[in-house]
């Protein structure tokens, strides 16, 4: 027994029984509050990260369109599950155990699921939608991930890689691609994009989206990191 | 036992949440109207505004096919009234028949409304109205298939004779 378990239980022998009460009543709330992030804030905020991920906005009538996530965005998301299972981001062994509970193991199961598909859609909201551009991206990232897959990572170095990750390729794509093919762009603009679609003879075609794409998919990696912050936060919880 | 509650509702509630994802992505929705009208068609209490439906009525009476068919998508946004599919699909007929030749788009485009009629009603459509020659959508599709066929009897002279339904 170490010396702060020690001290710990000799200042409850000789605790007041209104301290104990106060002690079990924040054991309590801390049980309740972890149960609610694991069951019901982890699952909503990767299900909206799915949502929201294949979510653009026309640039001419402001409707909605809805991009499933392409095959290619399901492997980058198993590879990333691979890397949050070496990184200690997902405690596998100890979520989904014979020794658990059916439901806390299907709940856990419920949160890789989610995650999955949060994985899957934040990938797809930062990869052009088509065209050449789309296979260099995932390019990219394919090389990046499978490259980290044989690297050392912890949780904490393994989110700050993603963040840098994934903000690389929101810059590119929301904020380059996207003032480089906007239709109101300035003249050097418009001679650029018109440039670069010459000489890869049209591969570089890019659809235009209206300005609050790439809102949404800012929203949606930010929910993203938060998702995977506390995911992180959960996983050092059940290793104590 | 408060844990276990806590997980079993997060649990349905996330489930359906989920399915509320998937359902956006295969109906595909445009705006937030289009979400609500399709949620009230998923949940059973979607209703055509018949005011519109009226309006739409009395202009293709008076042979205003367009602006009727305009009315009329606005009386059924979500395209779900195998009633109101059937008049659009009737619009389309009347608009295209020609006694010379029949407009091969608007007869494919009334052939589309009168499927997606025919696929909505639970039993076969019939639409009770004096001033329609075709009642049935059955009919309206056999009339709309037989334009848009090519074959000898469309170089008949006596086809000018023949009258709109």
């Amino acid at each position: 027994m170490t010396d702060e378990l020690r001290a710990t239980k000799e200042e409850l022998t000789t605790a007041e029984p209104c301290e104990l009460v106060a002690v079990e009543r924040a054991v309590d709330n801390r049980a309740r509050n972890e149960a609610l992030v694991s069951y019901w804030v982890l699952p909503f905020l990767f299900l909206t990260v799915a949502l929201l991920g294949g979510l653009r906005v026309g640039a001419d009538d402001h409707a909605f369109i809805f991009f499933p996530p392409p095959l290619i965005t399901l492997v980058l998301a198993v590879l990333l599950m691979l890397l949050f299972v070496r990184g200690g981001l997902i405690e596998l062994r100890t979520w989904v155990a014979g020794h658990q509970p059916p439901l806390a193991n299907l709940s856990h199961i419920w949160i890789l699921l989610t995650l999955f598909f949060a994985s899957a859609q934040a990938l797809n909201s930062v990869l052009p939608e088509r065209g050449l551009l789309h296979w260099l991206f995932s390019f990219f990232f394919l090389w990046t991930l499978w490259n980290n897959q044989f690297s050392s990572f912890e949780a904490r170095r393994l989110l700050r890689s993603l963040v840098v990750l994934f903000g690389t390729a929101f810059v590119l794509k929301h904020l380059l691609l996207a003032s480089l093919y906007a239709p109101d762009g300035g003249w050097f603009k418009r001679i650029a994009g018109a440039l670069a679609q010459g000489v890869s003879l049209g591969t570089l075609d890019a659809p235009m989206f209206a300005p609050a794409t790439g809102y949404i998919s800012f929203f949606t990696l930010g929910l993203y990191i938060v998702g995977l912050v506390l995911l992180g936060a959960k996983t050092v919880d059940s290793r104590q | 036992m408060r844990q276990r509650l806590i997980q079993i509702l997060g649990l349905t509630v996330t489930a359906a949440y989920a399915l509320a994802i998937v359902w956006l992505y295969a109906t595909e929705p445009r705006s937030f109207r289009e979400v609500a009208t399709g949620a009230q068609v998923a949940a059973g209490t979607y209703q055509v505004d018949q005011q519109k439906f009226e309006s739409a009525l009395s202009l293709f009476r008076r042979d205003q096919f367009r602006a009727a068919r305009d009315e009329w998508q606005r009386a059924d946004p979500a395209a779900s009234d195998p009633r109101t599919q059937f008049y659009i699909a009737y619009s389309f007929y009347r608009e295209g028949w020609g006694r010379i030749y029949y407009d091969q788009e608007l007869f494919k485009q009334g052939l589309e409304a009168v499927n997606r009629a025919i696929a909505l009603a639970p039993q076969p459509l019939s639409v009770a109205d004096e001033n329609l020659q075709l009642h049935t959508a059955a009919e309206l599709k056999a009339e709309l298939e037989q334009g848009i066929e090519r074959n000898w009897g469309d170089v008949n002279p006596l086809k000018v004779m023949r009258q709109r339904k």
